[in-house]
């Protein structure tokens, strides 16, 4: 008997019980409808988040705190897990539990092989009261800090990336300041604007005029910060704090720097800081981040999914029970007629993976056009996505179609093989007898 | 006529169940069948007939004795072997004439020919030849479901004889049909016996069909019993009427089947 013969046999008579193998299908559906669909989400914010990355670089990038700190902060964060206990105070650190990176840690820093040293920098909180231009009477809210050393690419609408080293004020800022400011886009490229910081014991004003170097383009990395260069963060640190003592001011606590990530890996470099008391962070630690918690909320969706799955697997395992007793006298006319034992079994097997692949392909079909239309819905004037336009929330990969697909023919494969063996072992003489 | 024994079984034994159950249906039957014969095996019900016709077409295994099928031991052969013979050389008609009823005439008669891998238009090219020799080749996309009892059972002997076998088993071939209808499956048989040489073995309870083979086999008891060709007591049907021919509406006559049978030889 040839294949053909048998896969045209399994869909015709999948067809004979049109409703019965409807109804097995749509549990098919509904799971496969859901594994797709999380996938396809998955996939939109995993890629979103890694164009992201891309586009803003950070190769090389290390965030460095000292490693009680570190551990502070994972305490702190652990405490809410209720994975151990609360951190104890102690008088000598300061906040939160936040130990400053000593001096004679900055120095070992700057000799260890792979750190470029030149490229460290104190990362600072600096802060800004409220920004305007000539343009406009309006004073609005802003947040910025210092662009990370090294490779950092910010992703960019229009103008171009900061000379770090420049000696003059340069900031990038997000698009939305622009038409506020009172500009286009092309018009606020490499004019100023007005950086004011309060002093809030004199109540006077210290104005920045800072050159706008470029306008960000909208994302996740960049969401609510303006990047500036070193000279302008330093200078409104050191206004943000003349009134702090000596010893404070010159304390240190996180540090960036930039190492040799063609020579070293980012987990070699990280043994090295541990060997001097220091903990850092890559840019990859700090999106995992995000992703880790995309992935949490996602891999509990993907199991409802695997659970629908089952349930539709026991319903093909039933249909095909059912289907073998109403043949039993086509099963043994068949097998007297000379048809193999193997035969019988490929043939019912092969329907629960026919079921299976339908199953999974109406599933698919069914989420990408819904994918496509939320996600065109999402993109819509006034949506949550308006601001991103080059981000797919809904995304569909070969890998995961075909995953999904060759899982649940899978699945309904594994299934079909109970009733594809009662059919095979059937003796034509009981089945010819069979009333 | 050849003088070959195409079958012949050595002390066969056939008994069902286990312990207190078990039941012996075959209790050592010797039998010899040769080649182009026509055989009638008689008996009253449940004397092992079905049973024996089963062991014969090798479509149940004895629990002790042997078969020989052209002079080779059958027990020696395996599965496949067995498909393979079932499917090339038996043909097989059973009583309650066992089709696909939901599928087309010309889809049943291809069965066997299917299952042997023989390609779409060759298939259909001797399925419909099979049609035209038992007269319903012009019901062929017909779905088997829309017959009558008497097509049924001449697309059954279409479907037994597409591969052209040279045995065909036929249990109670005539047993579910008028007598008219009977008649005419009994004459599309003995026309393939006698043209193409096809060795008939058919279960029976009609002693007319049994008188018209060249040998009747009785049964009794699971034993092969000698005496008297026909009983009384397997008369169990009315008398009937005598054997002609009536045309039944829409159907190609019986001498249109004998020309077909005739091109062929
Ligand atoms: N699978 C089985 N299990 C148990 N007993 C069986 C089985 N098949 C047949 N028998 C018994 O074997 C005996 C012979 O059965 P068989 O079908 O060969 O009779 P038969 O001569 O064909 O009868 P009929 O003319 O009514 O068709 C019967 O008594 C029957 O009950
Ligand atoms: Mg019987």
């Amino acid at each position: 008997m040839k294949l053909f013969d048998i896969i045209k046999d399994a869909n015709q008579n999948l067809l004979r019980n049109k409703l019965r193998s409807f109804l097995t299908i749509l549990a098919i559906f509904i799971g496969s409808f859901s594994i797709i669909s999380t996938s396809a989400i998955q996939a939109g914010v995993n890629n979103f988040i890694d164009s992201q990355v891309d586009s803003y670089g950070g190769d090389g990038y290390l965030a460095i705190v000292s490693k009680d700190s570190f551990d502070a902060l994972e305490g702190l964060q652990g405490s809410m897990g209720s994975s151990s206990g609360p951190v104890e105070y102690d008088p000598d650190k300061i906040q939160t539990g936040m130990s400053p990176i000593t001096e004679e840690q900055l120095d070992k820093l700057k000799k260890i092989d792979g750190i470029d040293a030149d490229s460290i920098v104190e990362e600072k909180n600096i802060s800004i009261t409220y920004v305007t231009s000539d343009k406009t009477d309006k004073k609005y809210l802003i947040g910025a800090e210092a662009l990370p050393p090294g490779n950092v690419k910010v992703d960019l609408e229009a103008g171009e990336q900061l000379d770090l080293r420049a000696d003059e004020y340069q900031i990038l800022l997000e698009s939305k300041y622009v038409d506020a400011l009172g500009f286009t886009n092309d018009e606020i490229v490499n004019n100023k604007i007005k950086l004011v910081v309060l002093d809030e014991y004199t109540h006077t004003e210290k104005t920045f005029e800072a050159k706008v170097k470029g306008i960000i383009a909208p994302g996740v990395v960049s969401m609510g910060q303006q990047y500036t260069n070193n000279k302008l963060a330093d200078d409104i640190y050191e206004e943000n704090t003349k009134y702090y003592p000596e010893e404070v001011k010159s304390q240190v606590f996180a540090v960036a720097a930039n190492y040799d990530y063609e020579k070293y890996s980012a987990q070699e470099m990280k043994d090295k800081l541990e060997d001097i008391g220091l903990s850092a962070m890559t840019i990859e630690d700090i999106i995992g981040t995000i992703k880790s918690f995309f992935d949490v909320i996602l891999t509990v969706f993907k199991i409802f999914g695997l659970i629908a799955l089952l349930a539709a697997a026991i319903g093909i395992i039933n249909t095909l029970f059912m289907s073998v007793q109403e043949r039993t006298r086509e099963i043994g006319l068949d097998k007297a007629l000379g048809m193999s034992s193997k035969r019988v079994f490929f043939s019912f097997s092969l329907e629960a993976i026919m079921l299976g692949f339908w199953g999974s392909v109406v599933g698919i079909v069914m989420s990408m056009v819904i994918g496509n239309l939320a996600n065109a819905a999402f993109h819509a004037p006034g949506a949550f996505l308006e601001t991103f336009p080059t981000f797919q929330l809904v995304q569909y990969t070969i890998p995961d179609i075909i995953g999904v697909t060759v899982l649940i023919m899978t699945i309904a494969f594994i299934s079909g093989t109970f009733p594809a063996r009662q059919a095979a072992h059937k003796n034509p003489i009981d089945a010819l007898r069979y009333e | 006529m050849s003088e070959n024994v195409i079958l012949s079984t050595h002390g066969l034994h056939k008994s069902y169940g286990k312990g207190d159950g078990r039941f012996e249906a075959l209790r050592g039957v010797n039998l010899e069948i040769k080649q182009g014969e026509s055989v009638a095996i008689i008996g009253k019900s449940g004397s092992g007939k079905s049973t024996l016709m089963h062991l014969l077409a090798l479509l149940d295994k004895p629990t002790k004795g042997s078969i020989e099928l052209d002079g080779e031991n059958t027990s020696k052969l395996r599965q496949k072997q067995l498909n393979q013979l079932r499917n090339k050389k038996f043909g097989f008609v059973f009583q309650s004439f066992f089709m696909n009823a939901n599928d087309t005439v010309l889809n049943n008669v291809i069965l066997p020919l299917k299952i042997a891998g023989v390609r779409p238009g060759e298939r259909r090219r001797k399925a419909m030849h099979a049609l035209k020799i038992v007269g319903l080749d012009d019901k062929a996309k017909n779905k088997a479901n829309d017959l009558s009892g008497g097509q049924k059972q001449r697309v059954c002997i279409a479907r037994a004889i597409v591969n052209d076998p040279e045995i065909i088993f036929a249990d109670e071939p005539t047993g579910n049909l008028d007598s008219v209808t009977g008649d005419r499956v009994e004459k599309i048989l003995f026309d393939l016996n006698h043209k193409k040489g096809i060795t008939l073995i058919i279960v029976t309870h009609d002693p007319d069909l049994a008188n018209k083979c060249d040998r009747q086999i009785r049964i009794a008891d699971g034993r092969v019993v000698n005496g008297k060709a026909v009983e009384d007591e397997d008369i169990v049907y009315a008398k009937k009427p005598p054997t002609y021919y009536t045309h039944d509406s829409g159907d190609t006559d019986a001498d249109g089947m004998l020309d077909v049978l005739e091109e062929d030889a």
